[in-house]
């Protein structure tokens, strides 16, 4: 957009919105406008707040504070479907198509009552009504009467599109609508982005307004005309695109570096020599792949990459909760090509700490101690007989060690806050002796205070010589604690840094290869 | 009182069956005197032997969420192949033999349903067909009774202590006894109740889910397969049909004694009420006059009333962050 060029009337604006989860603010305090015919790009790290946000003008999600404006007159909705009544309609990151209907039952799905005539559907009057709707976006190519998963993932995503589309522009014939992509680019391939791009284009030059999410720079660079940037749950500024190139957004994108103090790095091990996995070559199909690296005693391995780069896949492949198609892993002097289960990476001393913590890190209807022994019971076991006075005498000294704020060790463990379950959780992986820990996203949901006792645990086990490879939440997370970073970019582990306690890289450095 | 309102509300899932025994055992007294004679408590918890041998090892199936329906048909087959073996030889040896039935009509449950992935309600009602087939092949479909002149073998079954408890009931004892012991004293125990509650968590914790699975299976199975022998020695013949009714009753046994459907909730304590309350309900219903296909109606209304009494409505897994 040149300067001489009309100023575009306002589409949409939010002024000061923020989304609180009990004390964790998801966003705080957020400005963004959008005008008509005009394509705005979100960028930041994961968790910066983009997707919060996002949910939030699509009506999955509450403000907790905050207003929102749409064509100048205040907008709030209740589900997506009143935010679509309004004139916003978002594509979700993950595809809601139902599979096995067709893609004109998928584009009207729960509207089937304008093809009804006597309590029957007309497939005929809704498989022409589709067409239009296709062809509305430049897609009359895609074949209404065909099933969603007889098409490929960029048609997918099309029809995705067409459907909401179609609902928003139903619901406000003649009037500009706000279209919320999510990732749309993560499943497609270039061609498929080419395509999306043209569309998406299309639609902002008929006067429609776009926001664009995505992790990949370049993509966001090609295609929109204003870039807001986003970290740690606050807007960090925004940019006209051409006036924008990789190097300021990395800039932008980037938190404070907090100092050493917070994670303790005065306590990090110098690279012992002893190996304590080998993973060589170890692939994925279609997730990662040729995947290789050395973890030794006691350091802190840091594997960081966006959403999608495949570091997750990698941990659950180690860790045994999935199987690699091909590579191989070594510990305590065994090959493996896979572990069958986590029980069998267990005996070989590979635990994992999982992310969803309510899900899989806690079984929340047993009590604190059964939660705490599960990993180990024959800690607890004289002649295979388990004694529940050593169960429970094992927690209290594991509740008194790390302070871990609770009734009694037979508590449900589904009482604890986030951060003393999570407590739980490491004293499980203490008393289960495992000498490889995966901590996949240690800190997630976890107050400050717990957040600062979880870094001095992990230094604790790291000097007793566990090997440990994380998943961290922030760069800063990352770099603050890792002995050492891979970083992997679409499913390859693409450069490794070394992260000395008095050399640590910046955080420029590192996105640079991440994005 | 409020210190002693909380610790009713508490217990409140606990004390429920109790509650409830006590309930029934007050109402079949006030209709008929004799409910509660020495004669009628003998005849209860000679009833009770066998449908604790299966309800009891059931509980670990439900305690893991699922669901064994193939129980009845192998107490069926069991009691024919018992009560044909008594007819012929009759050595205690066959004790050992059928429990070892029962270990693989539990396995073969538990590998369908671990290794071929096939849902436990399809997978045992499947078994459920093949094993009382077996029962009526193995039987020609005729009952049979056991021979005059092998009944000594068998004479050690009518011994009451001091008059009142049956032998067959103290032995079931003993197998309840030892489930005790194997639910809160050892690791397969521990890991049923943590398959149960959150099988994805425990499976990430290390635990073999799998073992635990085929534990649990095996050990219903030869619950199950004993039940059947005592029912041979019991009624003295090999039935072919014997168990039919049985599934249900057991289930129903071990939903009204508090073990929740959904899994990770119960215990085989809460069963031994559960049974008594089933078989007090039974003899009640027999001792007032009530048809026996009618006491049907009233197992399948109960397990849904105890179902619904159960269902966990706050939502079972909550941390607060």
């Amino acid at each position: 957009m040149s300067q001489s060029e009309p100023e575009k009337p306002v589409l949409f604006s939010a002024e000061r919105l923020s989304r609180y989860y009990g004390d964790f603010g998801a966003l705080r305090e957020v400005d963004l406008t959008v005008k008509e015919g005009e394509i705005v790009g979100l960028i930041g790290e994961n968790g910066a707040g983009k997707s919060t946000l996002l949910k939030m003008i699509a009506g999955v999600e509450q403000p907790t504070a905050g207003q929102m404006f749409m064509q100048g007159r205040p907008y709030s909705c209740r589900t997506p479907l009143d935010a679509n009544v309004q004139g916003v309609g978002m594509v979700f990151q993950e595809q809601a198509l139902i599979r096995n209907l067709t893609v004109a039952q998928n584009i009207f799905l729960g509207r089937e009552d304008h093809f009804r005539r006597h309590g029957v559907i007309s497939w005929q009057r809704m498989n022409a009504a589709a067409a239009r709707a296709l062809a509305a976006i430049g897609m009359g190519s895609i074949p209404p009467e065909k099933k969603i998963w007889d098409l490929n993932f960029a048609s997918r995503q099309m029809v995705e599109i067409a459907k909401v589309f179609d609902i928003v522009s139903t619901a406000n014939p003649g009037e500009s609508s706000l279209i919320l992509l999510d990732e749309p680019t993560s499943v497609l391939n270039e061609a498929e982005c080419q395509l999306l791009f043209q569309e998406t284009r299309r639609l902002r030059d008929e006067g429609h307004a776009i926001i664009f999410v995505s992790h990949r720079l370049n993509e966001v660079l090609a295609l929109t005309d204003r870039i807001y940037v986003f970290k740690d749950g606050t807007g960090a500024g925004e940019v006209k695109t051409q006036e924008a190139d990789a190097q300021i957004l990395y800039r932008m994108m980037v938190g404070h570096a907090t100092t050493g103090q917070y994670y303790k790095t005065e306590r990090q091990n110098l690279r012992e020599p002893e190996v304590a996995l080998r993973v060589r070559d170890i692939s994925l199909k279609g997730i990662f792949r040729e995947v290789t690296f050395d973890l030794h005693q006691g350091e802190v391995l840091g594997l960081c990459g966006v959403e999608g780069s495949g570091n997750e896949a990698v941990c659950s492949v180690i860790c045994g909760d999935a199987s690699p198609s091909s590579g191989t892993l070594e510990v305590a002097g065994t090959t493996f090509t896979s572990f069958a289960n986590p029980a069998e990476a267990l005996r070989y001393g590979i635990l994992s700490i999982p992310k969803e913590r309510r899900e899989e890190g806690v079984i929340g209807i047993l009590s604190i101690a059964e939660n705490m022994i599960m990993s180990n019971l024959k800690a607890a076991c004289s002649a295979g007989v388990l004694s529940n006075r050593r169960v429970s005498q094992i927690a209290r000294e594991w509740v008194g060690k790390l302070r871990i704020k609770c009734g009694q060790v037979s508590d449900r463990i589904m009482r604890l806050s986030g951060g003393n379950a999570q407590k739980v959780v490491f004293a499980r992986a203490m008393i289960s002796k495992a000498r490889i820990l995966v901590l996949n996203h240690p800190t997630r949901g976890v107050d400050v205070g717990s957040k600062e006792e979880i870094y001095t645990l992990i230094r604790d086990m790291t000097n007793l010589g566990v090997a440990v490879i994380i998943l961290g939440d922030t760069l800063d997370e990352y770099i603050g604690l890792s002995s050492r970073l891979l970083v992997m970019k679409d499913g390859q582990a693409i450069r490794s840094f070394d992260c000395p306690p008095d050399a640590k890289p910046e955080q420029v450095e590192i996105i640079k290869y991440m994005m | 009182m409020p210190a002693l309102a909380r610790v009713f509300r508490d217990h409140l899932s606990s004390l429920m069956p109790l509650l409830c025994l006590a309930l029934v055992l007050g109402v079949f007294t006030s209709m008929n005197a004799n409910f509660l004679g020495v004669y009628n408590i003998t005849s209860i918890l000679t009833d009770t032997a066998p449908l604790l041998l299966v309800a009891g090892s059931l509980t670990f199936v439900l305690l893991l969420g699922c669901i064994d329906l193939s129980t009845g048909s192998i107490i069926s087959c069991s009691c024919v192949i018992a009560g044909l073996y008594i007819s012929e030889t009759g050595s205690p040896v066959m004790l050992v033999l059928m429990a070892l039935m029962g270990v693989l009509a539990g396995l073969l449950n538990g590998l369908v349903y671990t290794l071929l992935r096939v849902p436990t309600f399809v997978a045992t009602l499947c078994t459920s067909a093949v094993w009382q087939c077996a029962a009526l092949l193995i039987s020609d479909g005729k009952p049979k009774g056991i021979p005059i002149k092998q009944w000594s073998v068998i004479n050690w079954s009518k011994f009451t202590l001091f008059d009142l408890f049956p032998i067959t009931f103290l032995v079931a004892l003993g197998f309840l006894a030892i489930l005790f012991f194997i639910q809160n004293r050892t690791r397969v125990g521990k890991s049923i109740y943590a398959v149960g509650a959150n099988e994805k968590a425990s499976r990430m914790m290390g635990v073999a889910t799998t073992w635990t699975k085929l534990a649990a299976f095996t050990l219903a199975g030869v619950g199950s397969a004993l039940a059947g022998v005592f029912y041979a020695i019991k009624l003295r013949s090999s039935l072919p049909q014997v168990g039919t009714p049985l599934t249900l009753m057991a289930i129903a046994a071990v939903v009204l004694g508090g073990t929740t459907l959904t899994g990770g909730i119960g215990g085989v304590l809460r069963t031994l009420v559960g049974v008594l309350l089933v078989i007090a309900i039974q003899n009640g219903l027999n001792l007032v006059g009530v048809d026996a296909f009618w006491q049907q109606i009233c197992f399948g209304t109960l397990v849904i009333v105890a179902i619904i009494l159960n269902a966990d409505k706050s939502g079972r897994d909550i941390i607060i962050k």
